[in-house]
């Protein structure tokens, strides 16, 4: 799999949390997910996912249980926490800023 | 033993929360791949295609690990951070509880890490430039029977030792004492602390030359046979400027014409601590130094230390069984000339001699430190509990918006270890002060003595795991205290949680208290000690009295003079306008040094299973010893000039000898049989009976001791003993009479006899000193924690005591309430502390001769200092009760 777009700093966590909002999912379904929603845009590799999902567990936003997966294997479940939930509120505000700044810097 | 379990817990707690991460991560990872190579099954690939293509897919697992691992231990970091940064901020805010904890931590970790500096020199046997020293042995003649230490060997002892051998290689001496030497050369004329050594010395250390050669094996022993000298290093450079042209000069060695052949290493000192100039061959002791004490063929007359190399593949207790096999040889072919004692043999060590004492000093230090740190410990733990109080809420809060209890205890922890880093820091700094002022108590002594103090990583180490365990011993409860904060009661109140954390505290003041009275209490124990055993209590007068060493073996020119040349000085000396009095003796009372001897009384047959002889100790002694020390006879005369070598043989002996063979019976004119002096043997007519002084500092139960008359025994390593009549210093005049006899020219040096006594009482000083000043500080501190614990019941009861007051309660009765506590506290503390004090006494009895290990002076001393310090602690907030007024009740919620 090809990276299609290379991610911007800080979009990644941002991609993930708001993966997470609907439900908890493991590892490659997060991976599945963000493909899903950008459109196939973007691929996440796995050596940015992995560290950056452990990375937002130690920060406190996602919390990682054992679970069964869909077809009866042991996987790794992310979840949001209280405050993951806070942060993907507060990341996507200063995004939709970001973005609408960026356009009409971009169209004038 | 302690600070390693502790660390081993942490690495271990640390291990597992990795290897829990890893573990996890591995898991995870596996489950990945298995779900794309299914997805890729679904796709129609094969098992193995699939599973090829998901992990293809995946990248380098080891790349996401390692990723994974960096975010990992980053967190970590941050949280130690900022755990410390919060720390540091805390502590800052609390300058006073800050400094009074880091300071009596410092005091704590400095004694212990000067104590184990000191030890760590003495005790770790690493002499330089020698190769296997532990390989090593010293032998010598056991002390008295005594378990420790021992006695030099005589040189025909040495010469058949190093002949019948079979475990040892290079069996070597040297005197167990350098001698001063006068040096000539083109520098200059100067003093310089010389050894004296069989040629093979070097060869058995297995140390080699800077410079030049050492001493060849094979060069003579026989006397003038190797007319050399080997320089040490320090005394090369400092002396020669680091010439190596001085290698094959001459130089004169108390005027004797010596080649200089080669310069030891750097550093190297032999195997002992005494701090030696330069090395001259066992060929040259007649020579250079003007003595043999006690000769080269005299077989009872112990002056060498006898070491060797245990042979490849020997053990330490082959060469035991092989000395004393020796021994019992030696005493089948010269029964009429061996000594009372057997040989010993120890792994060799700096201080072969009192290797036991310096190790029971280091023993006595060590604990006195520890017991420093612990009351130290308890301190901070009551401070650290005194603070958690205050932030009750704080932790309460914390807890409430969502902070773990694991991470609040981690936190606390962090902290508790910071102000144990600030302490450990301090009290390497302070070790340095400490280490320096116990080496100052220690007294001058009269050879050079090196010792490396360095502050070696051991050292260190030391420092750094002392102050971790003490950390967690004091952090641990508190941070489990503070952190067990129950958010609804603290919130509202101080609630239950109050009374179980002054519980606690008040058990920390106990402990304090009570540790404190302990060190304060052998601290007076040893300075009680002190004055019995100063020489006015021993059983002699030191004051006015001064010593010095002669020589009177050999003439100036090394004709043989022999005991004329003692008469004839002792007679000069005399003389001397401003001296009382005058003797000679072979032996210092409470030096360290004994002249053992073996007594039975004629025709008594030994019953099976015991000694033939009754282990005693001895003097020579000429006449008017007695009177020149101030030592009573109490029964009988003193020796007289009569008590010659044609007389009838006479012995004075000591009160406790007398008990010991004539129970009940006048000793006076009763025959005894003494093996020792120059006639072993003989049956020995007892003409007085002396007062028993104080011999050794040590003493291990009064043996019996027996005078004899320097008339009727030879030896010429004498004391010679003169008192003034006016306390005024009579040296002069004695070195100018001494160089004017036939007695050899040796560097003579006289000493006050106090300051020789006081060399004897070394470790009694030091536990005075040490143990007192410490304990002082304990109290101390154990008056901050009074304070503390005062403090906070009054600002606790403020309310109560105000409504109280309305009521019309007397003064009286109010600060009673608050003072019973501070009281209670200070007599549960003194109560444990007069246990524990007295099993410290009876440890310590075998050096506090004289006095009773339940001394009254001493106890009732150490317990009104410490009742009137502690209580002084509870003085301020206890004043504070007097000013609070009926209306505080309303404002103090």
């Amino acid at each position: 799999m090809t990276q299609r777009a290379s991610l911007l700093q800080g979009t990644l966590d941002l991609l993930i949390l708001k993966a997470l909002s609907t439900g908890e999912l493991h590892g490659l379904g997060v991976s599945r997910r963000i493909e899903q929603m950008t459109g196939g845009t973007f691929a996440v590799q796995p050596g940015s996912l992995f560290p950056a999902l452990h990375r937002l567990e130690e920060s406190g936003w996602l919390t990682a249980e054992w679970e069964a997966s869909e077809n009866n294997r042991r996987a790794k479940y992310y979840k949001l926490t209280k405050t993951g939930k806070r942060q993907l509120g507060e990341a996507t505000e200063q995004w939709n800023r970001v973005a609408v700044a960026m356009a009409k810097a971009l169209e004038a | 033993m302690a600070a390693i379990i502790a660390r081993l817990a942490s690495m271990i707690r640390n291990l597992t929360r990795r290897s829990r991460i890893e573990h996890d991560l591995d898991e995870e990872l596996r489950a990945t791949v298995e779900m794309l190579a299914a997805e890729n099954v679904r796709t129609g690939h094969t098992p193995d295609a699939a599973r090829r293509a998901a992990l293809v897919e995946l990248g380098g697992i080891e790349t996401i690990k390692e990723g994974v691992r960096d975010v990992r231990s980053g967190a970590m970091l941050d949280t130690l951070a900022q755990d410390v940064r919060y720390g540091v901020r805390l502590l800052r805010r609390y300058p006073l509880f800050a400094m009074t904890a880091a300071l009596s931590l410092a005091i704590g970790i400095g004694a212990n890490t000067a104590v184990f500096t000191i030890g760590n020199s003495l005790l770790r046997f690493s002499p330089v430039a020698v190769s296997e020293p532990e390989r090593l042995v010293d032998i010598g003649r056991s002390f008295d029977g005594l378990p420790i230490g021992f006695n030099p060997t005589s040189y025909p002892d040495y010469l058949d030792i190093r002949r019948r051998t079979t475990t040892l290689d290079h069996v070597y001496a040297h005197p167990l004492f350098p001698k001063d030497m006068t040096v000539e050369s083109e520098a200059g004329t100067e003093k310089a602390v010389g050894d004296v050594v069989t040629t093979n010395y070097f060869a058995a250390l297995g140390t080699r030359a800077a410079i030049g050669r050492l001493f060849l094996p094979e060069e003579s022993d026989a006397q003038g046979a190797s007319p050399l000298v080997v320089l040490s290093h320090r005394y090369w450079v400092r002396s020669f400027n680091a010439d190596p042209g001085i290698v094959g000069q001459t130089v004169r060695l108390n005027r004797y014409p010596i080649t200089v052949v080669g310069v030891a290493p750097e550093g190297f000192q032999g195997t002992t601590v005494v701090a030696v100039d330069l090395w001259v061959p066992m060929s040259m002791v007649t020579f250079v130094t003007g003595s043999t004490p006690g000769g080269l063929e005299d077989r009872r007359a112990g002056w060498v230390v006898t070491g060797a190399r245990l042979k490849p593949g020997a053990s330490i207790e082959q060469a035991r069984a092989d000395v004393a096999g020796i021994d019992r040889a030696l005493r089948g072919e010269y029964p009429n000339q061996s000594h009372p004692q057997p040989f010993r043999l120890l792994p060799a060590s700096p201080m072969a001699d009192k290797m036991p004492l310096a190790a029971a000093a280091l023993l006595l230090l060590g604990a006195i430190a520890s017991t420093v740190l612990v009351i130290a410990c308890a301190n901070v733990a009551g401070l650290l509990l005194a603070r958690a109080s205050g932030r009750g809420r704080e932790m309460a809060l914390r807890l409430a918006v969502g902070a773990n209890r694991s991470r609040l205890i981690r936190q606390l922890l962090t902290e508790t270890l910071l102000l144990f880093a600030i302490g450990a820091v301090a009290g390497i700094a302070l070790a340095r002060a400490m280490t320096t002022g116990l080496m100052s108590l220690l007294p001058a002594l009269a050879v050079p003595v090196h010792l490396s103090l360095a502050l070696d990583w051991r050292v260190v180490a030391l420092a750094c795991s002392l102050a971790f365990v003490a950390a967690l011993l004091s952090g641990l409860a508190p941070a489990l205290h503070a952190s067990r904060a129950d958010v609804s009661t603290v919130l509202k109140d101080e609630g239950h949680g109050a009374s179980a954390r002054l519980r606690m505290r008040s058990a920390f003041v106990v402990a304090q208290v009570s540790l404190s009275l302990v060190l304060v209490f052998v601290g007076g124990l040893f300075t009680r000690a002190l004055q019995q055993a100063s020489s006015t209590n021993a059983g002699f007068d030191a004051r006015g009295v001064e010593v010095a060493s002669i020589d009177a073996s050999l003439g100036r020119d090394g004709d043989a003079a022999g005991p004329s040349v003692a008469r004839e000085l002792l007679d000069r000396v005399r003389h001397i306008p401003g001296v009382a009095s005058a003797s000679l003796s072979r032996m210092l009372p409470l030096a360290n040094e004994a002249m053992g001897i073996g007594l039975s009384l004629p025709g008594e047959v030994p019953r099976p299973g015991e000694p033939a002889q009754t282990p005693g100790s001895g003097n020579i002694v000429a006449s008017g010893y007695f009177a020149t020390l101030r030592i009573p006879i109490r029964a009988g005369r003193d020796f007289t000039d009569q008590d010659a070598a044609g007389a009838p043989l006479v012995a004075i002996v000591g009160e406790a000898a007398a008990r010991r063979f004539w129970p009940g019976e006048d000793p006076i004119g009763q025959q005894l049989i003494v093996n020792g002096g120059s006639r072993p043997g003989a049956s020995i007519r007892v003409v007085g009976v002396a007062h028993d002084a104080r011999y050794r500092a040590l003493d291990f139960g009064t043996v019996p001791y027996v005078y004899l008359p320097l008339g009727q025994h030879d030896t010429s390593n004498l004391s010679l003993i003169v008192r003034s009549a006016d306390g005024r210093s009579v040296a002069a005049s004695v070195r100018a009479t001494i160089a004017g006899t036939r007695a050899a020219p040796q560097a003579v040096s006289l000493q006050s006899l106090d300051d020789l006594v006081a060399v004897a009482l070394t470790p009694q000083r030091v536990g005075a000193y040490v143990a007192g000043g410490l304990g002082l500080v304990g109290i101390l501190l154990a008056a901050i924690g009074i304070y503390g614990v005062t403090a906070y019941t009054v600002s606790r009861r403020t309310r109560e005591i105000a409504i109280r007051t309305a009521l019309g309660a007397q003064r009286g009765t109010v600060v009673g309430l608050v003072l019973r506590q501070a009281i209670s506290l200070t007599a549960i503390g003194c109560a444990i502390g007069l246990v524990l004090g007295a099993v410290a006494g009876q440890v310590l009895s075998t050096l506090l001769v004289g006095v009773s290990p339940l001394d009254p002076a001493t106890l009732v001393g150490a317990v009104a200092l410490c009742v009137v310090v502690v209580l002084a602690g509870s003085f301020v907030p206890v004043s504070r009760v007097l000013k609070i007024a009926a209306s505080d009740a309303l404002r103090s919620e």
